[in-house]
Formats: C-alpha cells, sequence, structure tokens
C-alpha cells in the first residue's frame, strides 16, 4: 500500500467536501484507478471535475490514466472567467 | 528572483516623486523601479471584472502605459464588481470608460485603446508594442491565444481567472517557467465549465484577484520579489484561504510553434454539423423586427427564454417558457409544440450557445434572438411582461 496526499481545489474541493486528505491505495496506483476511486467515492459533481479538470502528480499534469501515482496529487480545475 | 524586465526611463519630476512617495520608500523599491514602472507598457486583455480591478491597479502604481482590449459594453449587472464605471457609463464601451476612470487618477498615465476582438491575426502586432500581457478575459479560446501569443513573443503573461468563490492566478513566462498550457493542457469542452455569467461570480473575488495579478506585473517590471513561476496560487473566498500548487513543464508536450484557430481548439467550431452528421450547426440570427411580425401575425412560434430565473422574473417576452442554458447544455428540453424555436436571453449572446446546443440535438428550425430581449423591448415593450 501507497499513502497518497490528494489536495482538491476550487469545484474539486466543493465535491469532495475537503481540502485535502490521505488516501491508502495498493503499491502500484495509477493515475486512472484514483479517478476511478475519486469518482465513485464523490459521484457526479466529482466526475465533472474530472472530466475537465489537471491532475497533478508530484507537480507535473499526467493526463495518461496508466501514470504511476507518486505522493502527493492536486487535483485543480480550469475557469475563464474575467 | 528574476531580472527587471524593463529599463528604467528618464529621472522622475519633483511632482511624480511626490506622488509616488510611498512606495519609493519601500526597501528593495526606490526610484529607479518606479522608472521602470513609468517605462513600462502593459497590454491588459479584457476590460471586465478583473480588467476593471487591474488597470486602475497598474495606473495607480506608476505604470506608463496601459493597453485595454475589449469590444464589449458596459451592462448594469457589472457594476458590482467592476468599480471603474458607474451608472453614467450603462451602454458605454468598457475601454472607454476605464481609461476615463484612469484619466481621473492619473491624466500622465497613457492609455492604449483596442476596441477589437483579439484574434490569431492582430494580436501577434498589438503585442509587439508591450512588455507584458495581463490575462483577465472571460473565455477559453482567448486564453490559449494569449498565451501561445505571449509564449512565441518570449513575453511574461500574467493570468487570472475566478468563478463563484474561487480565483486563480498564475505567471507564465517562456524559458523562465512553464505556460498555462502545461497547467491546463487541453480546454475543457464546450459548456463543461460554467462562466461567471452562467455560474456566478462574489464581487469582491474581481478585486483581490485583480489587486494579485497586479502585484505580479509591478514585480516583473521591477524585478522586486519572486514571481508566481512554476506555482498557480488558488484563493478559496469562503475558506479564506489561499494555496499554491507547484506545476513543471509538461516534458512531452507540443511545442507552440505557431498561433492555430482558438474556436475550434475549445471546441466551438463553425463548421459543426448536427446530430445525424448532415447539416451544419451555423446558427442564423432572427431580429427582433421579425420576431414581433410572426406574433403580431399569429404565426406559431416557441419562444425559448435561457436565462436565469432571477432575469426571467424582471421581465420577459410574453408566452416565452423559460429553460435556463445550464439546464439546456446539461440536456433539458424545450416543451415540444408548434413552430420554429426562437432562443432568447438578455443580449443575444447565450442564446447562440443554447440555439447551437439544439441544432446539435437534431432541432432543425432553431434561430437565435438578435439582440436579446434587451432589443427586443425596444421595439415591442407591450410584449414585455414585468
Amino acid at each position: 500500500m501507497t499513502m497518497v496526499t490528494v489536495r482538491y481545489f476550487a469545484a474539486a474541493a466543493e465535491a469532495a467536501g475537503v481540502e485535502e486528505e490521505f488516501l491508502d491505495l495498493p503499491g502500484d496506483a495509477t493515475v486512472g484507478m484514483l479517478r476511478d476511486e475519486l469518482a465513485a467515492r464523490y459521484g457526479a459533481d466529482m466526475q465533472r471535475v474530472l472530466a475537465s479538470g489537471s491532475f497533478l502528480v508530484d507537480g507535473t499534469v499526467q493526463r495518461d490514466p496508466a501514470t504511476p501515482l507518486g505522493g502527493a496529487v492536486d487535483i485543480l480545475p480550469p475557469f475563464a472567467g474575467g | 528572483m528574476t531580472e527587471p524586465l524593463v529599463e528604467p526611463g528618464p529621472p522622475l519630476a519633483p511632482v511624480r516623486l511626490a506622488r509616488f512617495s510611498r512606495q519609493l520608500m519601500l526597501p528593495g523599491f526606490g526610484e529607479l523601479a518606479q522608472r521602470r514602472l513609468h517605462a513600462a507598457r502593459v497590454l491588459v486583455v479584457g476590460a471586465g471584472g478583473l480588467g476593471s480591478a487591474v488597470v486602475p491597479a497598474l495606473a495607480g502604481s506608476g505604470v506608463g502605459t496601459i493597453g485595454i482590449a475589449d469590444f464589449d459594453t458596459v451592462e448594469l449587472s457589472n457594476l458590482p464588481r467592476q468599480l471603474s464605471h458607474g451608472v453614467a457609463d450603462l451602454g458605454r464601451s468598457k475601454v472607454d470608460s476605464l481609461a476615463e476612470t484612469v484619466a481621473a487618477s492619473d491624466p500622465e498615465c497613457r492609455i492604449v485603446r483596442h476596441h477589437e476582438r483579439l484574434t490569431a491575426a492582430n494580436l501577434p502586432g498589438i503585442l509587439e508594442a508591450y512588455d507584458l500581457v495581463v490575462d483577465g478575459s472571460d473565455n477559453f479560446p482567448t486564453r490559449y491565444l494569449t498565451n501561445d501569443a505571449a509564449h512565441l513573443a518570449g513575453k511574461p503573461l500574467v493570468w487570472g481567472a475566478i468563478l463563484r468563490y474561487h480565483g486563480q492566478v498564475g505567471v507564465a513566462w517562456r524559458g523562465e517557467g512553464p505556460g498555462y498550457r502545461d497547467l491546463f493542457p487541453v480546454p475543457p469542452a464546450p459548456g463543461e465549465v460554467p462562466s461567471c455569467e452562467l455560474g456566478g461570480v462574489l464581487p469582491s473575488l474581481c478585486l483581490v484577484i485583480g489587486a494579485l495579478m497586479a502585484t505580479e506585473v509591478v514585480k516583473l517590471v521591477t524585478g522586486v520579489g519572486r514571481p508566481l513561476l512554476g506555482r498557480v496560487l488558488s484563493y478559496d473566498a469562503l475558506m479564506a484561504r489561499t494555496r499554491e500548487i507547484p506545476y513543471s513543464v509538461i516534458a512531452d508536450a507540443d511545442e507552440i510553434t505557431s498561433l492555430i484557430d482558438y474556436e475550434a481548439f475549445c471546441g466551438f467550431d463553425a463548421n459543426e454539423t448536427d446530430a445525424a452528421g448532415g447539416s451544419s450547426l451555423a446558427v442564423a440570427p432572427i431580429s427582433a423586427a421579425e420576431v414581433l411580425q410572426r406574433i403580431r401575425a399569429d404565426q406559431p412560434l416557441r419562444l425559448i427564454d435561457v436565462r436565469e430565473p432571477t432575469e426571467a422574473a424582471l421581465r420577459r417576452i410574453d408566452g416565452s417558457t423559460l429553460l435556463p442554458l445550464a439546464d439546456l447544455l446539461g440536456g433539458a428540453e424545450p416543451p415540444p409544440g408548434e413552430g420554429p424555436i426562437v432562443v432568447y436571453c438578455e443580449v443575444g449572446i447565450r442564446s447562440q450557445r443554447a440555439a447551437r446546443e439544439l441544432r446539435r440535438r437534431g432541432h432543425t428550425e432553431v434561430s437565435s434572438l438578435d439582440g436579446g430581449i434587451e432589443r427586443f423591448a425596444g421595439v415591442a415593450a407591450d410584449l414585455i411582461a414585468r
């Protein structure tokens, strides 16, 4: 098992109801597995965020679901309001 | 710390030294920093909530030349957060109103008015006359356009974005750190992320984010402090918390080599076809006079109001059905009925989106009321229910 710190921002934090949490995931966990886990855990609002939000693993945006997870994940939705 | 972006201009006159005395005494600032600001030329994209906060803050800081690019006019619903405009400015160009606000505070600040819509064709030329660009625009195509143009020109970009209770601020600068595309490599699908017009925005949020953006500009121009390079600042007004997200260049990202069609890149494809794959999704606008003629002639017509319930409560066209754009984009259908569909909103922008979506779903006779209820009320006040 590996401990991943997940930080949620803006609409992602609203969907999760927390700004940050620690998740125990299998040692070979990937970006895709975490996305599925979060979608299952937090439902439609989180799915909407995950559809367009950025998934940063240890400070780099990762789009390939097969990317292995690191110790820290940040989930940040884009918005364009001005 | 980065090197100062701008070489200092000539020594300041005594009256300028007096004006800026409170910042000249700042540790690490001094007259040289003020002369750099005076020589700086900053282009601000968007004169909305962020632009109207950023521009006066830049002028107040002593930035010598500020370009403002926007083609919008001041509306009543802008006033709570766009404090540079007043009631007397309603209907006027935002750029003109903002320019006058600055002139009232510092007539020596040079304002360059860009009333046109920025495109891949005109932005590179406009950008040549500036040292730095600030993006406070309200849509994704402009954000990617501005990022790419700044990247290609090798000029720093200070960007900010707001929605509801949240804001983001970052600095992109080729060679010095990652860019906007390293944080958001692909734009969201159209309608996936609401705009402030649809999602709402806390007025004071514009001031917070606008002030942070102006601060980054001053830091970059003068070389004071550490700019927001490689980290994006996220502000949550409800929690009163700022957090930073570090990010780096995406190693295998496609290189930006030229400007592209940003409307198409963001999914707003003019040549898109309907669900059956046949006809183009281009939606013809219908004039207020044509709609009025149909109503007066008792021809069948389905008027769909895609504004919010609070707007419809103030005024609506008699006989229309309310179907807010967010619901429509979420899958809601207009009630079945006879005759072509005419979608309307306040000024005719949201209704275009709605009409395109209905066309995409296979509705054939759909048009968008040109100028919205605002224009319609001008020709048929008797058909407006209040």
